[in-house]
């Protein structure tokens, strides 16, 4: 069986000019090769700047990779063929705050994706907004309610929730759980692995908290500078590092632990 | 000796209907040498603590407390420029967000070189202090992990990295060799190498200089990696306070049971991938807060007494208000 994603080799530049006389600033994605079966979750870590969240901007679509190729259940991503994607593969942002608009009612926010992405009539889209919101946790009657009205948490709720909507194969969320709270974290936590457990998604994301990491990931991609250092199996990572990079992040957390 | 002696601090603050009391009967204390750790969740009013305490709080809110020195003088009737004047030498604090503290039209060199009082240069001709300045800036850098502080000092806040800028801000805080330290969620953002360098430099200059540190913030790990006492807060009150050890190992109150069970990382027995505990709902906001104590709703051992709210009761150093703690049986 074929994995559900696998990417191969992609790699990115980006330049920043810096003036005429300055040298331009250059950011380089060194190739980068994974697979990711359906129900596996993977950790990306890595330091600020390290190039996580442009790999997870690549997975997206939201930019084009220099070079290299992702393939979702053996069939290769176009880069213009934007509705394929983006109906397989949704990201959560880090902050749910502002990536949801203000100005219309949740309701609305979420029926975009469903009426730019789908043929479904009105009827339909209304009832599957209001099964997706129950599916996070939410009432139906959350639809009417504007971005404000709602907690850290729920806010969260409904970040993921437009994530479902399209019933995608994979979410990649870029620190889903760096801006919540020690209880609703973890709510949101057992959320995400009871959905991935009822609908057998592939999840992706990055996260500092290698506490959480450790818990949930079945896998771990470790970047420092936008070159893979390690990957492999969360327990083999953990315990038998190969890399300097890894062995000190791991040994930091352990640190941390081991003083109490 | 009791540094910083806070009881029963009240905050009021004018809503629409009527005063809503923000922080209710807080008690802290902070004595010399101490890591004293505040922990709780957002909207807990943790920040509301550090500016009640560094006196930046709208003149039209209601502060009363029974008692809140510092070593001894009273802070709440001190006029502000003897306020201004404890602030400035003996107690630093590090605020939330360093974007939004930082001046935004001023190189980080132009705020460092302020916040470096005169009296820790040695007496020179007045061209020499401006080099020494620059001097006792670079080591502050250098101190709390910058490499490159030329570049560093050169730039505005938002052209260095957040990280970066949350290590400015403590190497501001540092610059005047206080006595207390506030540091309002120092750690946030970091990734865990950054973050251990933190918790080692602050840890340090605990040991080495004796400076009590007051560490606000709801990371879990790095809080009890560092600090030797904690207070735990929930939305405005104080829920229990004691040494780490004692806390950690024996949760008196059931907040900050569920507070130590969100954690995967505390529970060496908890098998991958299965369900973490967390209590049901989230923290109330300002307008609506439950009355009596405002775990009430969210509790799992929540009876009908506690609508009246708990008097803090005490075992040795540790207290802890609730009426049903978790050491006496559920009835």
């Amino acid at each position: 069986m074929s994995p559900l994603l696998s990417v191969e080799d992609v790699s990115f530049t980006h330049i920043v000019e810096n003036g005429w006389f300055q040298r331009p600033r250059k950011f380089v994605l060194s190739p980068v090769t994974f697979e990711l079966n359906a129900g596996e979750t993977m950790a990306i870590i890595g330091e600020n700047g390290s190039g996580k969240s442009i790999l997870a901007k690549l997975l997206v679509g939201a930019e084009t990779p220099t070079s290299g190729a992702i393939y979702l259940n053996g069939q290769k991503l176009k880069y213009n063929n934007i509705k394929q994607r983006c109906l397989n593969i949704r990201m959560v942002f880090q902050h749910s705050n502002e990536s949801l608009n203000p100005g219309i009612t949740l309701g609305t926010i979420l029926d975009e994706p469903l009426k730019l992405n789908t043929q479904l009539s009105p009827e339909e889209r209304q009832e599957k907004v209001e099964q997706t919101l129950r599916l996070v946790g939410m009432l139906p009657e959350h639809q009417y309610f504007y971005r404000h009205m709602l907690s850290d948490g729920q806010k969260q709720r409904i970040a993921i929730a437009r994530a479902l909507i399209l019933n995608p194969q994979i979410i990649v969320a870029d620190e889903p759980f760096a801006a919540l709270d020690p209880s609703v974290r973890s709510q949101t936590v057992n959320l995400i692995m009871k959905l991935q457990r009822d609908l057998g998604l592939g999840f992706i994301f990055i996260s500092h908290n290698l506490g959480i990491v450790r818990h949930i990931s079945d896998r771990i991609l470790v970047m420092q500078e936008g070159n893979v250092v390690e990957s492999g199996k969360t327990d083999v990572i953990f315990n038998w590092p190969k890399s300097e990079y890894t062995e000190k992040l791991v040994q930091s957390h352990q640190a941390m632990l081991s003083k109490n | 000796m009791a540094l910083l002696d806070i009881k029963n601090l009240t905050l009021e603050i004018d809503g629409t209907n009527g005063w809503i009391k923000a922080l209710d009967k807080i008690n802290l204390t902070i004595d010399s040498g101490e890591i004293r750790a505040l922990v709780g969740e957002s909207g807990s009013g943790k920040s509301l603590i550090v500016r009640a305490i560094s006196g930046a709080l709208p003149s039209n809110w209601r502060i009363t407390a029974d008692r809140m020195t510092w070593k001894n003088i009273d802070l709440l009737s001190m006029n502000d420029e003897e306020r201004r004047k404890i602030m400035r030498n003996e107690i630093a604090v590090v605020f939330q967000n360093p974007l939004k503290s930082l001046d935004p039209s001023a190189t980080l060199e132009e705020q460092l070189l302020e916040s470096i009082p005169g009296n820790l240069l040695d007496k020179g001709y007045f061209w020499q202090r401006a080099q020494q300045r620059r001097v006792i800036a670079a080591k502050l850098l250098h101190k709390v992990g910058i490499k490159d502080h030329k570049r560093c000092l050169k730039s505005y806040p938002h052209q260095v990295p957040d990280d970066i800028c949350q290590k400015f801000m403590i190497a501001t805080a540092l610059a005047p060799n206080p006595e207390l330290i506030i540091a309002d969620d120092p750690t946030r953002g970091m990734e865990i190498t950054t973050k251990a360098q933190i918790l080692r430099l602050l840890t340090r200059l605990n040991k080495t200089k004796d400076l009590s540190i007051l560490f606000v913030g709801h990371d879990l790990l790095a809080i009890s990696s560092m600090a030797t006492s904690m207070t735990v807060l929930y939305c405005g009150q104080t829920v229990e306070s004691g040494p780490m050890d004692k806390v950690r190992k024996r949760p008196l109150h059931p907040y900050t049971k569920a507070l130590l069970d969100s954690a995967p990382s505390f529970r060496k027995d908890l098998p991958p991938k299965s369900p973490l505990s967390s209590l049901e709902g989230t923290i109330p906001s300002l307008q609506h807060l439950p009355i009596g104590c405002r775990l009430g709703p969210r509790c799992p051992r929540a009876q009908k007494e506690c609508v009246k709210a708990p008097e803090p009761r005490r075992i040795h150093q540790h207290y802890y208000s609730c009426h049903f703690p978790l050491h006496r049986e559920k009835r």
